[in-house]
């Protein structure tokens, strides 16, 4: 059996009755059980329960019940998401093993109520920041293009697992890049949702005004199939935004000849850190974009820079708020070193500066709003360069010091969305990002859709897949 | 910029102050990296701010659930 590569054919496949799901499942959990231990995607696999979910898939699909493109996909869930049948972690020795017991996230129940197949829970950095420690009793997860560079943080699990095909499709949460860093690191698509699209109810939270709960998945088509079924509001979430959902399939494939796409080169093409091989492959992105009949001008966001500095600032006093009475206290040492480095930077901040990240932030979110007036997306680097090693992930001197082009837009609540862009000379995936005004994630999709109509970047598998024999 | 023997003794008191029980590595590196946390934070009171509300939001009334526990 060829295994297909994408929610889209898979579902396709299922409908024409070439596969079944108990088949897809066994696939992809035969390949967790051969590649896992060398890349250390998953914290805890759920075999039986992803048989008996498949099962059921398979008995829905014969009584004519579709649930829809996600009914009997294998899928997976970070590890800081609420799951009734499975513990949760967050990747910490900190968090409560009695945390969301018995619960599901809000998320959670919607992929359950969509037919999804959840194959289990995947690694992330702990709490959703920090680097991997080999002090703690964690996996430590490589990047599966090379295993000495890290796949990103902090969804690294569900960037390796959507990598190699051991899921389909998953989910994972982004506060200052957390979907789009493993999505561009690993080789695939990712969309951080605005602000608000998505309940949070149920995710152990990092940044409370930044985070989101997104899609991780080959495709722009598989990650607007996900959304559909994760996104509207939730009485639990006091955040959730009561902003209509739209079907985010239903215009996905119309084009982009009515497109305005603004380059905003200061700071997202300019930084000298910017490596020149991912710049050449966002600059193709483009011209791509412009062959497809958008039209194309330079913007200016000015004091993105700031933004950067903005968005750590408010992440970290709002982590180290949620963290202060563990980390205050003799449990410490329990957090891994990086975390704690990183959390406890916090306790250098004032109030006051809290205080002024937000009104950078509203002074910021004009100047966006004004730009996003002339255009429709944004298109800019994912990250300055292809993935680092990953001994150098963890090194704090180097996280202040260069750029994020991620981060800025968790600032502004705005949809952006990481896609395959080309290899580095060393077979390292490049990716570009799609940024679009609040709430357009349904435009931001059908640009990504039209990018990948016309390339195949997002269906390539690193060969560590094709060895398995199962590419 | 902060004398260095300021800068490890303000990095101190406010570990300290937030009851952080650092190691005397872990102190250095918080010392090491001050000046550019700093400088960054220093970065946001610029002019173009001066007269922003900041992006808070409170809604009396508003309750929510509690989150799993």
């Amino acid at each position: 059996m060829t295994v297909a590569r994408t929610i889209e054919d898979a579902a396709a496949a299922l409908r024409r009755g070439e596969v079944t799901s108990v088949e897809l499942t066994d696939a992809a959990l035969k390949r967790i059980k051969k590649l896992d231990p060398q890349l250390g995607a998953f914290l805890a696999i759920n075999a039986d329960g992803a048989r008996a979910q498949a099962v059921q898939a398979d008995a829905s699909f014969a009584a004519g019940l579709d649930r829809g493109p996600l009914q009997g996909i294998p899928f997976g869930l970070k590890d800081i998401l609420a799951t009734a049948d499975q513990p949760t972690t967050a990747n910490s020795l900190i968090l409560d093993p009695a945390w969301g017991d018995g619960t599901d996230a809000v998320v959670t129940e919607r992929v359950r109520g969509a037919g999804a197949v959840i194959a289990g829970k995947l690694v992330l950095s702990e709490f959703a920041i920090g680097a991997p420690d080999d002090a703690k009793p964690f996996p430590i997860p490589r990047n599966p293009w090379a295993a000495d560079h890290t796949p990103g943080g902090s969804s690294a699990g569900t960037g390796i697992a959507v990598a190699t095909g051991m899921v389909l499709g998953g989910l994972g949460t982004d506060t200052g890049g957390s979907v789009r860093g493993p999505a561009s690191f690993c080789g695939h698509t990712g969309l951080k949702v605005s602000f608000g699209r998505v309940p949070k109810w149920g995710c152990v939270p990092l940044g409370y005004s930044l985070d989101s709960i997104g899609p991780m998945a080959r495709s722009a088509w598989d990650c607007a199939a996900i959304l559909n079924v994760i996104a509207g509001a939730d009485a639990r979430d006091i955040n959730a935004a009561a902003t209509p959902v739209e079907d985010y399939l239903a215009g996905i494939d119309a084009g982009i000849a009515d497109l305005q796409v603004g380059v905003p080169t200061e700071y997202f093409f300019d930084h000298a850190k910017l490596e020149p091989a991912q710049k050449v492959a966002v600059e193709a992105v483009i011209a791509r974009l412009d062959e497809l009949g958008a039209d194309v001008r330079e913007v200016s966001l000015p004091h993105s820079d700031l933004a950067k500095e903005a968005n750590t600032l408010t992440l970290l006093a709002e982590a180290l708020s949620y963290h202060r009475l563990d980390m205050a206290s003799e449990r410490w040492t329990d957090y891994g070193a990086n975390t704690r480095q990183i959390i406890g930077q916090a306790a250098l901040f004032s109030a006051a500066d809290y205080v002024q990240a937000q009104r950078f932030r509203t002074w910021y979110a004009r100047e966006a709003a004004r730009v996003m007036t002339e255009v429709d997306v944004l298109v800019t680097p994912t990250s300055p360069g292809p993935a680092p090693l990953a001994s150098e992930q963890g090194d704090p001197a180097r996280r202040l010091t260069h750029p994020s082009f991620t981060g800025p837009f968790n600032l502004l609540g705005y949809p952006a969305l990481a896609l395959p862009a080309g290899f580095s000379e060393d077979g390292l995936p490049l990716s570009a990002q799609i940024v679009g005004a609040p709430f357009s994630e349904a435009t931001v999709l059908r640009a990504a859709r039209a990018y990948q109509s016309t390339t195949d970047w997002h269906l390539q598998v690193p060969p560590i897949v094709e060895a398995d024999g199962a590419g | 910029m902060p004398e260095a023997t300021n800068v490890e003794t303000t990095v101190r008191v406010l570990l300290e102050a937030a009851g952080l029980p650092v190691t005397d590595e872990e102190l250095a590196q918080y010392v090491a990296l001050y000046p550019t946390l700093r400088a960054g934070a220093d970065r946001l009171y610029m002019e173009e701010v001066r007269y922003e509300e900041p992006a808070l939001l409170f809604r009396a009334g508003a309750t929510r659930e509690e989150t799993p526990s």
